[in-house]
């Protein structure tokens, strides 16, 4: 397993790399720039190059990718030029917020995801399992931004029983993450239910049931057991999502968080601090896709053996 | 079970509903989208800075809402008549949030600080400042500066405490910002909210205030909610108190609500068309003049923003006296004399409406930005430079890219753009051949309009000088036809009528703390 988990963790360091060069490149390749955003009117063409040069924005474009991947792996992300912070206390700042936003959002899908796939897997082709999935077609088609603004009319407006935005009480959280959550369960119980009915097509399932057990409990003790493997897998790689992917949620309820962030130094061009984002976001992405990879081998030695 | 889930959820809705821990004089206000994302209260450093900044920070003067200049850390001020020193007068007894004093060493101290930051063309023409006594400061010019008030009344020159400014280095703005304004600061969290506490020794209010004392609010909240169907929502269920920012397609919604009142006061934006003046076809006058003649201002104004706002004729905002010209050089909607012109310069009726010259057809690009409101402008300028034989393509680009775009000078003709600024120096920013491809969209660079901009500029002496020298240059520029005014939109905020009480009339150009300092809360 410890050989396993250091052959995964060397593969990153090319992906890191390349990931960082391509984040890097993009930033600085779209047109406009941040000093665009901090003259004021009156400031002079020349201002203008004193500015650039004091940013360093003035050296070729490799040149201020070595710089800052230098430092980035020294843990110095650098200075917001908009914001004036360093970009690492920025992130510190939003981090936390968004962690919480998503980790809930996750929970509240993986639990009611699973529930739903579950139940529409047992009673396939019954009402249920259509009632089931004709409200996860719903839920995943529905726009968050658009979902959101009918939680807040619905729950906050209406009943009163929610604020309408903030993150200032803890009742402040239960819309935004119903607003997430409800696409991650269309997501996860779809899983669920294909890949419940795949298990219970198999040999062991087929032995079991020969055997005499309860329907019921091969279901919930083996074949969602074994199910679990793919929406496990679902799960790893949305870590990094639950991180960006709650940008436009966090704008309907000015809520702070790295997508708000994103969006806010984007629309600047607060290069060091989209880089930052960026960045953090990739590593979410590749981390929780080794530990998916880990989690999986951890629960099949066959995988183990294949990557040794 | 059933009896459980009905607890817990009057439980979540109590808790909702208390977690704001309101108290008598505690308001929450939203700032608005143009406030949203400034990042930091160091006034000398900041590039961007939001209404609460009038709230931490007196200035030395301030302006009412006709641009006028009235007392406050000033208490009187004279320019010499060659307009090479300004002397200021200062208010005696005024003492800063953290307890240091306010006098002339305050100032000799804060002028110099703006030299190297982004903001030192608000002092470039300060020389050095001389101390007459502890309460007498005399600014020796370079040169003569009649904007040197207008500079002195601006946001960005409130004054802050030097020895705090000193103690917090890099951190002042976002871990403290202290100044002798009627709020102290709080906290702050960029992007989301700032807490001001109302500062109880306040004794330096203006005379457009009625209240002379410290505000009548104990715990003012401005909160950051981008969108604006959200902050229109917590004003309606009370989780707010006002909206400092109302957008023109909210005002019916918000006019129709009970309780709630809506403010609109004059603005500070123009929309205009810039025409690319070094390009094909708009380097012929006659077709840049039939381009300007085609857009219908008051179709916009009265289909688009219901009648709200102003037809713009020129390029600067109403109230500014450089923006009254000879009324025969403002520009409105005449589409017969545009297609006239047009025939005149060669392009004649053609297919599907459209002109054509030696068998070319008037096609031109159309530039505008991300949002509806210019999306909407945009089309309907499309549909009127039609109407006279124009075939405008509309290109819709990312706010943060267009002024690249424009950098590149020959890619762009005509583009539907905003500025917002009370001050006639804004036509230097937008045609100073300096400046060409961005600001100066429209390309303009011409002998005459150089000299008239330099006199402006640099040679006015008295504010009557700056504004006779300001009025000749827009003049000039607006017999030039490079560019179409649109229009003039208002400032809107919308507020509670059951939790406040407002002044009926608002002092100064934009809301800030002449006005704040007279708000209530009812209970």
């Amino acid at each position: 397993m410890t050989g396993f988990l250091i052959k995964r963790l060397l593969s990153l360091i090319p992906v890191f790399l390349a990931v960082s060069l391509v984040i890097f490149m993009i930033v600085h390749l779209v047109p406009g720039d941040p000093i665009e955003n901090l003259l004021q009117i009156g400031s002079s063409p020349e201002q203008r190059e004193i500015v650039a040069a004091s940013y360093g924005l003035d050296k070729p474009l490799l040149l201020q990718y070595l710089i800052w991947l230098q430092k980035a792996f020294r843990g110095d992300l650098g200075e917001a030029i908009i914001l004036r912070q360093p970009v690492a206390a920025l992130i510190a700042q939003n981090l936390p917020h968004s962690l919480i936003l998503g980790v809930s959002a996750l929970t509240f899908s993986t639990l009611v995801g699973v529930t739903a796939g579950a139940l529409a897997a047992i009673f396939r082709d019954s009402w249920v399992d259509r009632a089931v999935m004709a409200t996860i077609l719903l839920g995943s088609t529905i726009p968050s931004f658009w979902l959101g603004l009918l939680m807040i009319l619905l729950f906050a407006v209406q009943l009163g029983w929610f604020p309408v935005s903030g993150a200032k009480t803890w009742s402040a959280l239960v819309l935004p993450i119903l607003t997430i959550g409800i696409a991650g369960v269309a997501l996860v119980a779809r899983v669920t239910r294909v890949s419940m009915g795949d298990v219970a097509r198999r040999d062991f399932v087929i032995m079991l049931h020969a055997k005499g057990l309860p329907a019921w409990r091969i279901q919930l003790r083996h074949v969602l057991r074994h199910a679990l493997l793919p929406v496990l897998t679902i799960l790893s790689l949305r870590i990094g999502w639950i991180l960006g992917g709650a940008v436009t949620v966090e704008y309907v309820f000015a809520r702070p968080g790295l997508g708000t962030l994103l969006i806010t130094s984007l629309n600047q061009r607060d290069y060091p601090v989209v880089q930052g984002c960026l960045l953090m976001l990739a590593m979410a992405v590749m981390l929780g896709t080794l530990l998916g990879d880990v989690l999986q081998a951890a629960m099949d030695p066959r995988l183990r053996e294949r990557m040794r | 079970m059933l009896s459980i889930a009905k607890r817990a959820l009057l439980g979540i809705s109590l808790f909702a509903l208390t977690g704001g821990g309101a108290y008598a004089q505690e308001a929450t206000f939203v700032h608005s989208v143009r406030d949203i994302g400034a990042p930091s209260y160091n006034i000398i450093k900041a590039t961007k800075l939001n209404i609460a900044t009038s709230l931490i920070y007196d200035r030395m003067v301030i302006q009412d809402t006709d641009q006028s200049f009235h007392p406050q850390l000033a208490t009187s001020w004279a320019s010499a008549p060659d307009g090479m020193s300004w002397t200021f007068k200062l208010r005696a007894n005024v003492k800063f949030h953290d307890g240091e004093a306010f006098n002339a060493k305050t100032i000799e101290w804060w002028i110099p600080k703006f030299k190297g930051t982004e903001n030192s063309y608000l002092i470039d023409a300060i020389e050095k400042v001389e101390i007459i006594d502890d309460l007498t400061v005399k600014l020796v010019m370079k040169n003569p500066d009649p904007n040197l008030l207008y500079n002195m009344a601006s946001v960005f020159m409130g004054v802050p405490s030097p020895k705090a400014y000193e103690a917090l280095g890099d951190k002042y703005g976002v871990a403290g910002a202290v100044g002798t304004g009627p709020f102290k600061l709080e906290s702050f969290v960029v992007g989301q909210q700032t807490v001001l506490l109302r500062n109880d020794a306040y004794n330096t209010a203006s005379p457009l205030s009625k209240n002379q004392g410290p505000a009548k609010i104990k715990k003012l909240t401005l909160r950051e909610i981008p969108d604006e169907s959200t902050a229109f929502l917590e004003l309606k269920t009370g989780g707010v108190d006002m909206l400092l920012g109302v957008p023109t397609d909210f005002l019916p919604r918000l006019q129709a609500e009970k309780g709630m009142k809506v403010v609109t006061i004059p603005g500070t934006e123009v929309y205009y068309m810039p025409i690319n003046a070094s390009v094909e076809p708009f380097t012929d006058a006659k077709v840049r003049e039939a381009a300007a003649l085609a857009v219908n201002q008051k179709e916009i104004l009265t289909s688009l923003f219901n009648g709200v706002g102003l037809e713009a004729n020129n390029f600067l905002i109403s109230s500014l006296l450089e923006a009254k010209i000879d009324p025969k050089l403002n520009i409105s909607f005449n589409p017969e004399r545009a297609k006239a012109l047009l025939t005149e310069a060669g392009w004649t009726p053609g297919p599907n409406g459209v002109r054509t010259k030696d068998g070319k057809p008037l096609q031109v690009k159309l530039w505008t930005q991300n949002g509806t409101e210019f999306k909407r402008v945009t089309e309907v300028i499309q549909a009127q430079l039609k109407a006279v034989g124009v075939a405008a393509d509309i290109t819709v680009l990312d706010p943060a890219t267009i002024n690249a775009q424009y950098r590149k000078k020959t890619d762009h003709q005509l583009a539907v753009r905003a500025y917002s600024w009370d001050n006639a120096d804004i036509l230097d920013w937008f045609f100073s051949g300096k400046r060409l491809g961005y600001p100066n969209v429209s390309m303009w660079n011409d002998p005459k309009a150089e000299a008239l901009n330099e006199t402006a500029m640099k040679t006015s002496r008295t504010p009557e000088e700056r504004v006779t020298n300001f009025r000749a240059y827009h003049e000039y520029i607006m017999s030039q036809f490079v560019f179409a005014p649109i229009y003039q939109p208002v400032t809107s905020f919308a507020y509670s009528e059951a939790k406040l009480s407002v002044p009926a009339v608002v002092r100064g150009p934009r809301l800030q703390s002449q006005t704040f300092l007279d708000i209530e809360m009812k209970k």
